[in-house]
């Protein structure tokens, strides 16, 4: 806990600065509550509704005896269904093998002592400066060639294009390691790969749910690439039905549903942003510190 | 020591194995196409079912001419430092004022959690606060009339910039915040305290303890700042268009561009423009970081 230096007796003064922060803070902060309550209100909510009386709680449908026939419109209209399987399985395995294929590579740039270790980890983390959109052509053009355009092709992405940004996580959590405990592992007679597994990954654990964390959240959200390369209505992931529901919907004027896919994409995000809230919040400012 | 000097030979053995999976994919899928990216610009390309035909500097030129290009560029643009300028503002306001709040952890939760939705959710969550259309009025025309006031079409094309840079530092303030607070904490207390015996405003602390200490981190944010914002994209097409298609010119960003050029649906695809408009945002991106940290590294001299 951060200590909180007590201010000296008669030093604080009104300061217009500070009172005009703390307003804009409590206005702001406000008005996500009010937006958050908004977006699940209107969920429940016919058009009517939503237009009407906005900050209502949500009745018509309550009083008709069908509370949740916004999210059955969404979920059979834009296939959500079958997306959050796609989207579950995608992201998790392209998370996992992300970190799998990074977490080697961080600790072979920061603890193996060798020259030139320092400007590959640089060179990696430029990775992190190239617009998708720069490398989404070229990539997009081969994939197609060889038949990938599709979920198993846009898992390969995901996977190569979160590694700088992972390995470069990585690399500052196991720069941070002690010495000691590795050198304690090499006396005591342990292969430099079960070091690795059961004395460097272990200690990494904190950096490692980060990265695996960041990466999630990162790729549930991730859109463009799942537009370009998912054309398939039966392999959308929740972004991407999403994306095409859009149109549908707002064409019909099916408001209420459409809020209702919102809140299908955003509401796991918030379960687990709540749950996770410190452990995201922490991993972050320790991995930009570096 | 004769353990650890083997162990520490052993270990370079495993130094490719450990690396190579990594790199091989950082070459094969960013490094690659990038150049793929450069040489097709040169190129003129309809997409699949053409084949690219050297083109010279022709798709460059046709870029400067197009008025589509222009509006992307400066829009890119407006949310890099506009967006950017306002976002560095607001997180440094609020984390002095979080500092000495009660309960501004949770205040801190709050001001994030924009950052972890979609940015596809974002745009057509936005788009209904900023709807226009009489007696179905979105959240944002809702209030401004019911205070008395004329509902303005926020999402027309000539003002659809702004909501979306006012849109953009409203949720990524609370990522920048984050990491600031993370800064100022590593401050010493003792410093504030000192200059509080000595009544330092808060505006003098902030300009001779804070902004001084926090100046790397900054830097840090500033590059990530600039990354992000260029390559804006969804939150722009959903909020600006009606979501499949692409949104008019006007309100366009250089991420569009590309994306309308090649996967679009309007006309037909011009992969060649598409891949220069690429090569502009890298390079664009590039010069940006670059400068940036120049300016940031003179001033820091300055301390």
């Amino acid at each position: 806990m951060a200590y909180k230096p007590k201010p000296a007796p008669g030093s604080r003064r009104f300061s217009p600065l500070k009172f005009i922060g703390t307003v804009v803070v409590w206005l702001v902060t406000a008005f996500n509550l009010l937006v958050l309550y908004w977006l699940i209100a209107a969920a429940f909510k016919t058009p009517i509704e939503i237009f009407t009386k906005p900050f209502a709680l949500p009745y018509t449908w309550f009083q008709r005896g069908v509370p949740f026939r916004n999210f059955e419109y969404a979920w059979n209209q834009a296939g959500f269904g079958e997306a959050v399987v796609s989207t579950v399985l995608l992201v998790g395995l392209a998370t996992v093998v992300t970190v799998a294929i990074s977490a080697p590579a961080a600790y072979a740039l920061t603890r193996f002592g060798v020259r030139g270790a320092g400007g590959l980890t640089n060179v990696i983390a430029v990775g992190m400066g190239v617009p998708f959109q720069t490398v989404v052509i070229p990539l997009f053009v081969v994939l197609s060639k060889v038949h990938l355009d599709n979920i198993y092709g846009l898992f390969i992405v995901y996977v190569a294009l979160s590694i700088p940004f992972t390995v470069f996580l990585l690399t500052g959590f196991f720069r941070s390691l002690p010495d000691e405990l590795e050198e304690a592992a090499a006396i005591d007679g342990a292969s430099a790969t079960r070091t690795f597994f059961s004395v460097m990954l272990p200690l990494a654990r904190g950096g490692l749910i980060t990265a695996l964390i960041l990466n999630a959240i990162g790729l549930w959200n991730e859109t463009l690439l799942a537009i370009v390369f998912l054309k398939d209505q039966a392999e959308f992931t929740l972004s991407r039905a999403l994306f095409t529901f859009y149109g549908a919907a707002s064409y019909q004027s099916e408001y209420g549903g459409l809020i209702a896919g919102v809140a299908l994409v955003v509401l796991p995000m918030l379960l687990l942003y709540v749950v996770l809230a410190r452990q995201i919040i922490t991993g972050l400012t320790l991995g930009s510190g570096k | 020591m004769g353990a650890i000097a083997a162990h520490v030979g052993r270990k370079r053995r495993l130094f490719l194995p450990f690396l190579v999976p990594a790199m091989a994919l950082y070459v094969a899928f960013l490094v690659l196409p990038t150049l793929a990216t450069v040489v097709l610009s040169f190129t003129k390309w309809a997409g699949a079912g053409d084949t690219p035909k050297p083109n010279g500097v022709g798709n460059y030129q046709q870029l400067l001419n197009s008025e589509a290009f222009q509006f992307s560029f400066v829009n890119t643009l407006i949310y890099v430092f506009a967006g950017g300028v306002g976002t560095f503002v607001l997180a440094f306001l609020f984390t002095m004022v979080l500092r000495d709040m009660r309960g501004g952890k949770v205040v801190r939760a709050i001001l994030f959690f924009p950052n972890i939705v979609a940015p596809v959710a974002l745009g057509m969550f936005l788009g209904f606060v900023f709807k226009y259309q009489p007696h179905k009025q979105g959240l944002a025309n809702f209030i401004l009339t019911e205070l008395g006031g004329t509902a303005q079409k926020f999402l027309a094309p000539d003002n659809v910039t702004w909501v979306v840079t006012a849109s953009l530092i409203w949720a990524s303030s609370g990522f920048f915040i984050t990491i600031l607070m993370a800064a100022v904490d590593n401050i010493p207390p003792y410093l504030y305290e000192d200059s509080d015996l000595a009544g330092a405003s808060p505006w003098q602390k902030f300009t001779n303890i804070t902004l001084p200490l926090t100046w790397d981190v900054i830097g840090v944010a500033g590059v990530l700042w600039t990354i992000n914002a260029l390559k804006i994209f969804e939150l722009v097409f959903v909020l600006a268009g009606p979501g499949t298609y692409s949104p008019p010119n006007r309100a366009w960003t250089l991420g569009i561009f590309v994306f309308d050029r090649t996967f679009g649906s309007n006309g037909t695809p011009d992969f060649g423009a598409a891949c220069a408009c690429a090569v502009a945002m890298i390079v664009l991106v590039s010069v940006l970081v670059v400068a940036l940290r120049r300016l940031m590294r003179r001033d820091a001299l300055q301390y």
